[in-house]
């Protein structure tokens, strides 16, 4: 048992926390949240330059091949941030669904571009009835030739705007197809919603053509590679969180010193106190339930029970530490200045990404043989 | 990362060895009672037998040093010991220990060589049972305000006061006690650490009638006791720490009481309650109600936060390093999720959960004893709110300066 870093992952854990003091600091991602097509000319080369797209991709693939945990050492450092960007979406998320889906052939024209941050690719599965399930997947695609064609709306899609490429899971006869859409081809359209809310997008897809060479694998195998892949991603995006809750936390006891009123530090207050504590045991929670699903995934142990606990723990953490770090700054946590709200935004934003606690913790009865 | 309590050839040979250890010596006849108040004196024994063969091999405090009846051994194999141990019903040690468990770190940063030598041994070696004495009457969660008295006269400490929630049934060897040395001294500068031998003459011990033990399953502690003590003579040399010292003193044996060390093996009553709710009783599962199910998974994540929680204190202290919150942290979770479990279960299961009836209590009375041990558990080890009050010194909310968690080795 050793529950430390090791060096590859302290050195990451370093470079990850260099990266964001420097490339990050507040100004810089209240600017971005402002204008957030910005990132493509400012964070993003430099996240490409440091090999971190790479991270979970093989080498035989252009990439480094680092273990889930080490990516999700940097992710953690990332969501300290919070660093925004199609990072997750293109370097994790479709890295890993184009490994478990993508004949040799796909694999070998995409993810060296990928890895190489020339291509970005984003996820395109939600829709009106929304839902991380296979029949929430209604988007249909139509036979065209020798491949299909593409009418319909995906929504909440995140990291759209940023994206090169879009792998879109949509219904044909046969089941769920995985299909790669060149994300500025014609009939496609990506809006994006605003709100309380970062980086979600609806893509519709009006009479997109997509040829046989971008079925992603075989036909009707787009659901089954998605669960593979979503087994991996999973924790590294809990990982984000981690680091979001830990941003929070940091914030929140900083200013319970720095804040005086009644004539000494807010902090002295148990009332403030109790705050904080909520923050760090949702840390905490977060951050462990996180960690042995990695390294149950590094060891290739049976890991899906341990992904729903982490995914359902670190969601409902980082929306809560947010939460309760306003309860610590009362007014100026929502001056947008401040970069509180940063964090609260995207713990909103990525509640129900990959599946929402609910979801997770449905997957977790069928596991714990609850089921009738 | 490595979370994995056996991983290497070395280990699993270690595990195997403990475990075909413990059929050989697991004393015939042990049994467990649900509510450690039923243990009688012959299941009391049979439980000290096997602390004595544990304590010969080192196996019964496997992290202290060799050289005062330790094993030594390295923070693998010491949760292997502890998982194999919790997987026959017991934990480590077999019998309620509390002065042993805290005594025997803080003596080890804090005795001399010879307190050492004379008291590690026999407590590592299970030859004798130690109670912990700190909360009095009028003195909880303010420990520094305690009453009991240790005046110096001649080569004894003269003691006169009175302790409460103590120990277990069945009497103790010693008392580790924290007292008042100086009563005209300034706050926090006035106390000391005892180890007391049972045997004295003046002390009296009185069972007190409470809902229950308050977390210490598997150890079987049984009743609490307030201890009198009347112009009892001490021996000088049994003062431990320097006269006056107390406090700081306090600051190691509170470290290991607040959770310091990390539980294993904890909340097995979750797992054996959703297996219960899985089963089928005349067709119907008390799981095939939604929100039974629903309800049941949060028991699950509940478990598994504070498993990990226990792991986590575990590591950091058996590898030395250092520690701030956490185990205050581990000790309020496991607080709270107690009542909260408890209260789940109630909701899931309905009525059965408070009844130890033969017929109609489920799981031997675990589930009902459950429902009592979650509330007692609140006080022992500091309440919640005194755990609320360390997390937030040792994270330095309102302070720069973060206080230090007390020494452990």
């Amino acid at each position: 048992m050793d529950l430390g870093l090791d060096q590859t992952q302290q050195l990451i854990q370093e470079s990850a926390r260099d990266f964001v003091r420097g490339a990050c600091s507040r100004d810089t991602l209240v600017n971005l949240d402002r204008n957030p097509a910005a990132i493509a000319d400012t964070l993003w080369p430099k996240l490409v330059e440091l090999g971190w797209m790479g991270m979970a991709i093989p080498e035989a693939y252009g990439g480094t091949g680092n273990s889930l945990t080490d990516v999700a050492v940097l992710y953690e450092e990332l969501g300290t941030g919070p660093v925004p960007g199609a990072h997750f979406s293109s370097g994790v998320l479709c890295a890993r669904l184009l490994l478990e889906a993508g004949n040799e052939a796909q694999k070998q024209r995409w993810l060296p571009q990928l890895a190489s941050g020339e291509r970005v690719f984003a996820l395109a599965l939600t829709e009106s009835s929304y839902g991380w399930l296979p029949e929430n997947v209604r988007l249909a695609a139509a036979p065209a030739g020798t491949g299909c064609k593409l009418n319909g709306c995906k929504v909440f899609v995140h990291d759209a705007t940023l994206a090169t490429d879009l792998l879109v899971l949509a219904r044909s006869d046969s089941g769920i197809d995985l299909l790669r859409v060149d994300a500025r081809a014609k009939g496609v359209r990506v809006r994006p919603l605003e709100g309380f809310i970062t980086g979600l997008s609806e893509v519709s897809f009006e009479n997109v053509v997509v040829g046989p060479e971008d079925m992603v694998g075989a036909r009707a195998g787009g659901w089954d590679a998605l669960e593979r892949a979503l087994l991996a991603a999973t924790p590294v995006l809990c990982a984000y969180k981690v680091g979001g809750c830990k941003a929070v936390f940091e914030m929140s006891v900083q200013y319970s010193r720095e804040r005086s009123q009644f004539g000494q530090p807010i902090g002295r207050f148990q009332r403030v106190q109790d705050h904080i504590v909520h923050i760090v045991n949702h840390l905490d929670a977060a951050r462990w339930t996180t960690y042995e699903a990695l390294w149950k995934l590094d060891s290739g142990l049976d890991a899906a029970t341990s992904v729903h606990v982490a995914k359902a723990v670190a969601s409902e953490s980082y929306l809560r530490a947010c939460d309760f770090a306003h309860e610590v700054h009362a007014g100026i946590g929502v001056v947008r200045e401040y970069g509180l709200t940063l964090h609260t935004k995207m713990s909103r934003s990525l509640y129900h990404c990959l599946g929402a606690p609910k979801v997770h913790r449905k997957h977790m009865e069928r596991l714990l043989g609850l089921e009738a | 990362m490595d979370f994995a309590i056996e991983d290497s050839p070395e280990q699993r040979e270690f595990r195997a060895e403990v475990r075909s250890w413990l059929a050989h010596n697991l004393p015939a006849g042990i049994e467990h009672s649900v509510d450690p108040r039923d243990m009688n004196r012959e299941q009391y024994e049979l439980r000290r037998e096997l602390g004595r063969r544990l304590g010969s091999k080192g196996w019964l405090y496997p992290s202290m040093p060799t050289a005062y009846g330790g094993g030594d051994l390295a923070v693998e194999k010491t949760v292997i010991l502890h998982d194999e141990i919790a997987r026959v019903g017991l934990a480590l040690p077999p019998y309620y220990d509390a002065g042993g468990r805290m005594a025997a770190p803080t003596i080890l940063v804090w005795g001399t060589e010879e307190h050492k030598k004379r008291f590690l041994p026999p407590i590592c070696r299970g030859e004798v049972r130690t109670w912990q004495l700190l909360t009095e009457p009028s003195a909880g969660s303010d420990l520094a305000g305690i009453k009991t008295t240790a005046i110096r006269d001649g080569d004894a400490y003269v003691v006169n006061g009175q302790k409460v929630f103590v120990g277990s049934s069945h009497g103790a060897d010693y008392s580790w006690s924290i007292v008042v040395t100086d009563p005209k001294g300034e706050r926090h500068k006035n106390l000391s650490w005892l180890m007391i031998p049972m045997n004295l003459p003046g002390i009296s011990v009185v069972p007190m009638d409470l809902l229950a033990t308050g977390g210490e399953s598997g150890s079987g502690s049984g009743v609490k006791n307030s201890v009198f003590f009347d112009d009892v003579r001490v021996p000088a040399e049994y003062l431990v720490g320097g006269e006056n010292n107390g406090w700081r003193v306090a600051t190691t044996h509170l470290e290991a009481e607040h959770g310091g060390m990390g539980r294993l093996a904890d909340r097995r009553v979750i797992y054996e309650f959703i297996e219960l709710c899985r089963q089928r009783h005349d067709g119907a599962a008390i799981a095939d109600d939604p929100a039974a199910r629903a309800e049941l998974v949060e028991l699950y994540i509940e478990a598994e936060i504070t498993r990990l929680f226990a792991l986590r204190n575990h590591w950091l202290s058996h590898t030395s390093q250092p520690r701030s919150y956490e185990g205050a942290q581990y000790s309020l979770r496991r607080k709270l999720s107690g009542l909260d479990i408890s209260e789940k279960m109630l909701r899931i299961a309905g009525p059965r959960v408070l009844t130890k009836d033969e017929r109609w209590g489920p799981l031997k009375g675990m589930v009902e004893y459950f429902q009592r041990d979650a509330i007692t558990s609140l006080h022992p080890g500091a309440t919640t709110d005194i755990q609320r009050v360390i997390i937030s010194r040792r994270i330095g909310v309102g302070r720069a300066e973060r206080e230090k968690a007390g020494a452990l080795r």
